[in-house]
């Protein structure tokens, strides 16, 4: 089973988002922010990463260079609500960047395309 | 007594505040900020992390390395989440009172050299040419599809010049419409060589420069560095070629490498008098000849093209955005003067 690490500070939207892509398959980790999924990188291994940017203490742009100087090898999508964070080429580590939806559509099309399930 | 001050071929007018104005030495940059994102160990335009970035379209590289492999010496890649997107003209819509289109166009990032911490003032002579033949070589490109009407070039250096990376890197962006600042450009270069001079006014502007040499920074043979009459920020230059043409992408080999010493003059100049500011350089040249010969007849004649570097020293505020007027605390003949100076040892 594909195992997939979600970093979301909204705690309803990372029950709904755990929900949905253990109906489809899938191992969800949760962790609700940068700190905590870094920990989780170090000591487990993830097959993708699915990570909001904006939350409290580092931010999504600082987890992902941070991810990236432990295992670059592991995909990443960012998760977001804001479209401004595409000016930051650090996000060119992400191998999608995804606006936030009520519909998980568009997340679950590009998971598949990525690890398949 | 402060002078108000005009931009001759945009009428933008400038306040040059001399009763306020503050000593070169004021506008030192802060040491500067260590990128939190940076102290970590990973850059995607870096060697070894090309699979992070798009396919490059243009590469100067190693004979025996591949594309998207290590080995390269400047790489062009597509922006990986582009602004617009390539595709075909797309048809101007209606909503409401309102126009729209949808976003189409060209995002490239032209990544200057493999070493994160090189600058590009600190890039040797013919490195930096060729980032400037690259420039040429992407313009041509792009130009040859003539529903990219503009082309701009332009570099961000520091976060406060917009700039979210610090590995040296400018960016391409070509748009479907001709931008309207380029427009009161052209147009005010039209006007002035229709009703005033009868001559290029750029042309006309460079041969009172070189005379009065009040604002001069620094020339070769081929291209002028100065500090503009109505400059809006302390320390902005101008560089302008001394051959008159509408269109960067007629540069000729040779003065791709005048305007690289030029370029690395000023930039090196301003890199050591001011501590190092962030900083913008934009391109300023004639939109796609296929629409501009169209569109702006003569403008080969009337229209001079020309780089700007825009020192971030001061902050834009309500008033310049609310009005268009700037205020520049710092004479553009004092910031040249101390610019001049760079070159000699200080005491």
């Amino acid at each position: 089973m594909k195992k997939i690490l979600l970093i979301e500070d909204d705690l309803a939207l990372s029950l709904l988002y755990e929900e949905e892509l253990k109906n489809d398959g899938y191992s969800v980790v949760v962790a609700h922010d940068a700190d905590s999924a870094l920990e989780l990188v170090k000591n487990e291994p993830f097959d993708l990463i699915v990570t909001d940017i904006r939350m409290p203490g580092k931010d999504g742009i600082e987890l992902i260079a941070n991810v990236m100087g432990l295992r670059k090898d592991i995909p990443i999508i960012i998760n977001t609500a804001y479209q401004s964070y595409k000016d930051d080429f650090m996000t060119w580590a992400a191998d999608a960047y995804i606006i936030k939806s009520s519909s998980l559509d568009e997340l679950k099309a590009k998971i598949k395309e990525l690890i398949g399930n | 007594m402060p002078e108000l001050r005009k931009d001759m071929l945009t009428g933008r007018w400038v306040i040059i505040s001399t009763e306020r104005s503050r000593r070169p030495d004021d506008f030192h940059s802060p040491a500067p900020v260590e990128i939190r994102k940076e102290n970590l160990a990973f850059c995607p335009f870096c060697p070894g992390n090309e699979a992070k970035t798009p396919p490059e379209v243009y590469s100067i590289r190693n004979d025996d390395s591949e594309p998207d492999q290590p080995g390269w010496e400047a790489r062009v890649v597509p922006n990986k989440f582009p602004a617009l997107k390539p595709g075909p003209l797309p048809p101007r819509k209606t909503r409401g009172s309102y126009q729209w289109m949808e976003g189409v166009g060209v995002h490239e990032v032209v990544i200057e050299n493999p070493d994160h911490g090189l600058e590009m003032a600190d890039l040797p002579l013919d490195h930096l040419a060729d980032i400037i033949r690259i420039y040429r070589q992407r313009t041509v490109a792009i130009e040859q599809q003539f529903h990219y009407q503009y082309v701009q070039i332009f570099k961000n250096k520091g976060r406060e010049a917009g700039a979210s990376l610090s590995h040296p890197h400018s960016q391409i962006i070509a748009t479907p419409i001709v931008p309207k600042r380029v427009k009161e450009e052209i147009y005010g270069a039209e006007r002035l060589f229709r009703n005033s001079f009868r001559e290029c006014a750029i042309c006309r502007m460079l041969r009172e420069e070189l005379q009065a040499g009040e604002r001069l920074v620094f020339k070769n043979d081929s291209f002028v560095a100065l500090t503009p009459f109505a400059s809006r920020f302390p320390f902005e230059m101008a560089i302008i070629p001394n051959r008159h043409s509408a269109f960067f992408r007629q540069i000729s080999d040779e003065e791709i490498v005048a305007l690289a010493e030029v370029l690395k003059e000023a930039l090196s100049r301003l890199k050591t008098e001011l501590s190092d500011p962030p900083f913008n350089l934009v391109f300023h040249q004639a939109p796609n000849p296929q629409v501009a010969e169209k569109a702006w007849p003569g403008i080969d004649f009337y229209y001079h093209w020309h780089l700007e570097i825009l020192p971030i020293l001061t902050k834009v505020a309500g008033f310049e955005l609310g009005t268009g007027f700037y205020i520049n605390p710092m004479p553009p003949e004092s910031a040249a003067e101390y610019l001049r100076k760079s070159e000699q040892p200080r005491t």
